[in-house]
């Protein structure tokens, strides 16, 4: 299992947003490192482009957006480069840090923002090594159940979605109901 | 484990296959440190894979200056290019065309390599940004796998063909430029005759003399289709080009008969390759060989080439097919249904255009700021294989042109955009504008000319079903800096970013350029009216639309207007709103659109428009020559002692960039610079003419010592700026002569 490119998408509670507020706080997590273990480079704003990747904060390891896909706003956890440990450390770091990054959002005060447990999405952004079919996804059933499992808690239920031509996603309604601060806590 | 190599096989042309691989060994060389920096760069610019902000590890966090500590140590791409640093790729989309399967790709791209969002540029290309230059083999090899190539995006090389997006389906069109501009596109690329470029050779083909299409009137090669005697044939210019002083084209030849397009443009090649400026890149744009030695010369010595070539078959076997490049169109043609909702009807007013072909229509995408993502991507390839075909154009207005819609599914098609939140209407009108990367992401951006874009479309968006019809009509564009990648200056009202000092910071400000002529192939130019700081912007657009609705004669045009009025009057109408307040009363002035940072010029980093890295001189170069534009338009204005001090501004500027290229310290201030350019240029001869010696070093020195700027009248302004001009001349031939010292010393 060679693909390091994972995204992990979790939703905000309540669905408005206004992105420009992310602008000033992704510059101010830069200036103060706010990322610690990872470089973080600049912020992109895409709040103009419909359904889009909205604001980005981009890194060298990887990508944080507050992504407006399909009109739901989220954290999106995008990691870019290699990661050193087995494939199932992978997984839950990229599920960590999502979640750490989403309680940071919900700590700055000027964004009220509170991030759902309930669903999470589940991206590898490398059709080379991970093409959104059903050998990929037997290959990361086990060990998104793992992951899940041991963040929220439930038997998580898992649903593949897009189609071939889409990167491969996983659907995962964790049963969940928690906080991110229980998430965190609990692994 | 396959590698996209495997993967794709036999599905990526024998040759680009080889370049790649070539490509891929040479950033293997480069990490094992056996590569030299310059080569190195040279060889990625030549492939696409070009420089962006911050990519010397630095970075101005909003406090400072902080490096960014990438994991690569001090590996470098390039001189003072971190090789970790992310970088934009740039993609070649002759004409702009693509197929639906191509802009797949580009969004797979997007998704995997970038941040999932395709930018189209001005010059009807594609670029990703945020690319770690070790994945940009793998995606040239998908890119080669669609029939693209990213090769000679960029570099001292011809740049990607541009032609109008209607071509083959435009009303008043001559005839369809495409096979023709394909033509030049494949004949050109690689070879030989365009290797040995001093600088950039960007072509363009209209179809027509009245629209803007190509326009052709600033490129540095231009074609206009023309029928002479039922011959096919084109009007063709050279030597034009943008910048900070924008030059329109010179007619090369009245009628060049079709066959003799290509050894016209070889010819032309070869011409610019042996003459053209190759030591200063400030002055190796072809218009500067035009000048040089004129129009008339040129055309001989082109005449002479052309004579000499050697016959190539290539020259004329593309006649054979002229339909070889056509579209097919997937659907019958018919009539829009009579009862077309009233969302469609104010879309298409602006958005659709009918085409000559009866029953076919053009629909134009509105992209915000040029930019779409890889999912809207994929959801327009579906859009285009079910009512269009592979008709996509990139604009040169940052949108998408599907062609061949045919009318009985015009509304479908507007519905399937509005389902993607993509059926934004007036294509065209003043909420949709050009905007070049800026301080977002390019080295050179002084201002934010995206974040600029971006709000005065959110402004004007809300308020669009109020303005005028007249200044709904209008269009503007913003450019960064003065290299005027965004095309400002064939806008109605255009802007470039430039950085003033004030209370001892900076503030970004945007200079206005208004009154440019978008038809007629952008026939002229904007005047410059002045700069404005960028937070008072829409309050400047405010101004001078309303300044425009309550004194135009009837109905006189913008141009018009703008041609009658002049514009020392929109000096005074702007005077009001030129001065930002004072940080302690408003620091938002103090910082640009999009971007909370307190404002700096510390994040210019050295370009790499081409070939070869900019160095910081030729910066300074080009910045002096912008100050003594600027200059030259307040002395028209009557303010004589703005002129002067102008006048002195610009020779300090060029002063510092000399001073600086010898690697010495230097300050901001006009003492310090004076100072050591006295010691180390003056004193040393370095800049002493062959024959004028000392006199326009003498210039500068009298200047700053009489103070003779201050309180200057008419006369004294007029030979303030006549001696920056000579001072500035004798700026460039001293860089020339100091960089083929160090060639000749390197050798
Ligand atoms: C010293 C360096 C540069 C110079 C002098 C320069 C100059 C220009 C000029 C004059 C144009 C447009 C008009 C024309 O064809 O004459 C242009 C186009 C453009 N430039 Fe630059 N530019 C430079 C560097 C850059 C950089 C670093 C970027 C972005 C990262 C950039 C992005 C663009 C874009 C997007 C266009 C339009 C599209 C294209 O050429 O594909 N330019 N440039
Ligand atoms: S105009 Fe200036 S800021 Fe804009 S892309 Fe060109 S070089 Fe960069």
């Amino acid at each position: 299992m060679q693909a390091t490119k994972f995204q992990v998408k979790l939703y905000t509670r309540a669905g408005g947003i206004e992105l420009e507020k992310l602008v000033p706080v992704f510059h101010e997590w830069i200036r103060n490192k706010k990322i610690s273990d990872e470089l973080l480079i600049d912020v992109a704003d895409y709040a103009h482009v419909p359904q889009g990747p909205g604001v980005v904060l981009i890194g060298h390891q990887s990508d944080y957006y507050l992504d407006v896909a399909d009109d739901r706003p989220g954290l999106l956890y995008s990691r870019k480069r290699g990661f050193d440990g087995d494939f199932q450390a992978g997984i839950d770091d990229a599920f960590q840090r999502a979640l750490r990054a989403c309680e940071l959002l919900e700590a700055e005060s000027s964004l009220d923002l509170e991030f759902a447990t309930d669903e999470v999405l589940f991206r590898v952004q490398d059709r080379l090594n991970a093409p959104n079919g059903d050998a990929t996804y037997a290959a990361y059933k086990p060990a998104l159940e793992q992951t899940s499992t041991a963040f929220f808690g439930a038997a998580p239920s898992l649903e593949r979605v897009g189609t071939e031509r889409e990167p491969f996603a996983v659907r995962i309604r964790t049963g969940a109901s928690g906080s991110v601060a229980d998430a965190l806590a609990k692994h | 484990m396959t590698s996209w190599k495997e993967q794709l096989g036999d599905r990526i042309p024998e040759q680009l296959a080889g370049e790649v691989d070539l490509f891929e060994g040479q950033i293997e060389l480069k990490k094992q440190r056996k590569l030299d920096d310059k080569i190195f760069a040279e060889t990625r610019l030549r492939r696409g894979v070009y420089g962006q902000r911050y990519d010397n590890g630095l970075r101005d966090d909003g406090t400072g200056q902080k490096t960014l500590a990438f994991p690569c140590g001090d590996l470098t791409k390039g001189p003072d290019t971190v090789w970790d640093a992310p970088g934009m790729m740039r993609i070649k989309i002759p004409f702009g065309k693509l197929t639906a399967k191509q802009l797949e790709v580009l969004s797979e791209l997007a998704e995997e390599n970038s941040d999932s969002i395709l930018h189209v540029t001005t010059r009807q290309d594609i670029q990703l940004h945020f690319i770690h230059i070790e994945e940009a083999p793998d995606m040239m090899r998908r890119l080669a796998s669609v029939g693209i190539t990213t090769r000679e995006a960029c570099g001292n090389s011809v740049r990607n063909v541009t032609a109008c997006e209607y071509a083959g389906v435009c009303k008043t069109q001559a005839f369809d430029v495409t096979p023709y501009a394909n033509a030049i596109t494949k004949f050109l690329l690689g070879h030989p005759d365009v290797q040995d470029f001093g600088r950039k050779f960007k072509i363009a083909f209209s179809g027509c003399e009245d629209n803007p299409c190509g326009l052709v009137t600033f490129h540095d090669l231009g074609a206009v289709a023309h029928v002479r005697d039922g011959k096919r044939g084109f009007r063709v210019v050279v030597g034009g080009g943008l910048g900070a002083v924008p030059v329109q084209a010179k007619v090369l030849a009245e009628f060049c008969p079709e066959e003799e397009l290509l050894p016209l443009a070889q010819a032309v090649s070869r011409v610019f390759a042996r003459l053209g400026e190759k030591q200063s890149r400030a002055r190796a744009r072809i218009k500067f060989l035009v000048q040089k030695v004129g129009i008339d010369e040129f055309k001989k010595l082109v005449a002479e080439e052309r004579e000499g070539l050697r016959p190539d078959e290539r020259w004329t076997a593309f006649l054979d097919d002229l339909h070889a490049t056509d579209e097919k169109p997937v659907r019958d043609p018919g009539a829009i249904p009579s009862d077309a909702p009233a969302g469609f009807r104010a879309w298409a007013e602006h958005n659709l255009k009918p085409q000559a072909q009866e029953g076919y229509y053009s629909a134009i995408v509105t992209l915000p700021l040029g930019d779409f993502t890889a999912t809207q991507g994929r959801a327009l390839a579906d859009l285009a294989r079910k009512y269009t075909g592979d008709s996509i154009r990139c604009t040169v207005e940052q949108n998408l042109t599907f062609r061949w819609l045919s009318g009985v599914d015009a509304v479908a098609f507007y519905d399937g955009l509005v389902a993607l939140q993509m059926a934004a209407a007036g294509a065209g009108t003043i909420t949709d504008m050009t905007s070049c990367p800026g301080t977002d992401t390019c080295k050179l951006g002084i201002s934010a000319s995206r974040g600029l874009t971006g709000e005065l479309r959110k402004r004007l968006t809300l308020v669009e079903g109020e303005l005028d019809p007249a200044v709904r009509a209008l269009r503007m564009k913003a450019s960064g800096c003065f290299n005027s990648c965004g095309q400002h200056h064939a806008a109605d009202i255009g802007f470039t970013g430039v950085s003033r000092q004030v209370g001892g910071r900076k503030v970004p400000h945007f200079n206005i350029v208004l009154g440019g002529q978008w038809t007629e192939n952008a026939k002229s130019y904007g005047l410059v009216v002045g700069a404005v700081p960028s937070k008072n912007i829409p309050k400047a657009v405010d101004l001078i639309t309303q300044h425009y609705l309550t004194n135009r004669e009837g109905e006189e045009s913008f141009q018009a207007f703008i041609a009658r009025v002049g514009k020392r009057e929109f000096r005074k109408v702007l005077a009001p709103i030129q001065k930002p307040p004072p940080y302690e009363e408003d620091p938002s002035y103090y910082s640009d659109w999009g971007n909370p940072r307190e404002y700096t010029i510390g994040d210019i980093g050295v370009g790499e428009c081409a070939g070869e890295i900019v160095p910081f001189v030729e910066f300074g170069l080009q910045q002096a020559e912008q100050q003594l534009h600027d200059a030259q338009d307040a002395l028209e204005a009557g303010q004589a002692g703005a002129a002067a001090l102008g006048g002195f501004t610009a020779m300090v500027t060029a002063a510092k960039a000399l001073v600086r290229h010898l690697e010495v310290q230097v300050k901001d201030d006009a003492d310090d610079v004076v100072a050591n350019f006295k010691t180390h240029l003056h004193d040393t001869t370095l800049f002493h003419d062959p024959f004028a010696k000392g006199k326009f070093a003498a210039y500068l020195l009298k200047m700053h010592g009489e103070q003779s700027y201050e309180n200057a009248n008419d006369e004294i302004a007029h030979r303030a700026l006549d001696e920056a001009q000579l001072f500035l001349e004798a700026a460039h031939a001293c860089y020339e002569r100091l960089t083929q010292a160090a060639a000749a010393a390197a050798e």
